[in-house]
């Protein structure tokens, strides 16, 4: 492997070669449940990928609508003891 | 955390392989410590235990800031911040969410991402195909602070953050059924008895 790469694709400048990619990508696709109990030779590197991108995204959706739910869950628990609040200081009166 | 390969992001002039094959039978020890700790810390995330930090330590962070607000994106944010803070900053992932909500508070604008990337030419030596290459950037804009890591580092943070955000799921469905379930009871009881559990 030559030195030649002052300025490789990577801004980091990283030299790997491609046994390491092919490992790192079966690494990868254990995590990913899609992909979990496929051979990793019949998984290509841009699949994994891919699918990696697919199942961050669907995690960072699904923390969305839980935050949403949450959120209303709160807001109407807030509601109602404020409004328990002004209830009871009503019923103080 | 230093990767778990360093010299081959330092030594231009050895061939990566034949530093890969010396390291195994010289630096052996470090080189799978690294490694078995980052295991250890990415199975952490799979615990009954970690979970149950999480979830004790969101609730309190937005019984805090309930007053406030409490619309999806500040929730959203919260349970973030919560999660980044568990990871106890080891993480790129982590220290990039708390250094987000550092740079919003004092209401510096975002910086955009810088775009002036170089388009991949096709070099003599074809290590990754462009389509690759096009996948591994857009990994590296969906994990935070991770947009210009080397494969290697992007993958170690990937894996983290996925199991981290795992929790995060399981810890807020549980969360979201517990405040479902019990009906409209006194919000602070039912609150404070899970932050207590």
């Amino acid at each position: 492997m030559s030195s030649r790469r002052s300025r490789s694709r990577q801004s980091t400048g990283s030299r790997i070669t491609d046994d390491q990619i092919i490992d790192l990508v079966s690494k990868l696709q254990q995590l990913i449940p899609e992909l979990r109990g496929r051979r990793s030779d019949k998984v290509s590197a841009s699949k994994v990928l891919q699918e990696t991108c697919n199942y961050i995204r669907n995690l960072h959706r699904e923390v969305d609508g839980l935050s949403d739910r949450l959120s209303q869950l709160l807001a109407s628990t807030e509601t109602d003891s404020d409004q328990a609040a002004i209830i009871r200081s009503l019923i103080m009166e | 955390m230093a990767s778990f390969i360093p010299n081959l992001e330092s030594a231009p002039d050895t061939c990566p392989e034949f530093k890969r094959r010396k390291r195994r039978t010289t630096d052996e020890k470090p080189a799978s410590f690294h490694s078995h700790q980052r295991n250890q810390r990415i199975k952490r995330w799979r615990t009954q235990r970690e979970q149950h930090i999480y979830s004790s330590k969101l609730i309190q962070a937005l019984r805090r800031s309930r007053r406030t607000s409490s619309a999806a994106k500040e929730v959203h944010e919260t349970a973030d911040i919560v999660l980044a803070v568990l990871a106890k900053g080891t993480t790129r992932w982590s220290k990039a969410i708390l250094t987000a909500r550092k740079m919003a508070r004092h209401k510096k604008a975002k910086v955009a991402a810088n775009t002036r990337l170089r388009k991949p030419a096709v070099s003599r030596e074809k290590r990754k195909t462009p389509v690759v290459q096009r996948k591994l950037k857009v990994l590296g804009r969906l994990v935070p602070g991770c947009r210009k890591l080397s494969f290697p580092n992007l993958l170690e943070e990937t894996s983290d953050y996925i199991a981290a955000l795992e929790m995060q799921v399981r810890a807020m469905t549980a969360i979201t059924e517990f405040l479902a379930g019990s009906g409209p009871q006194p919000p602070a009881d039912r609150l404070a008895s899970n932050v207590n559990s």
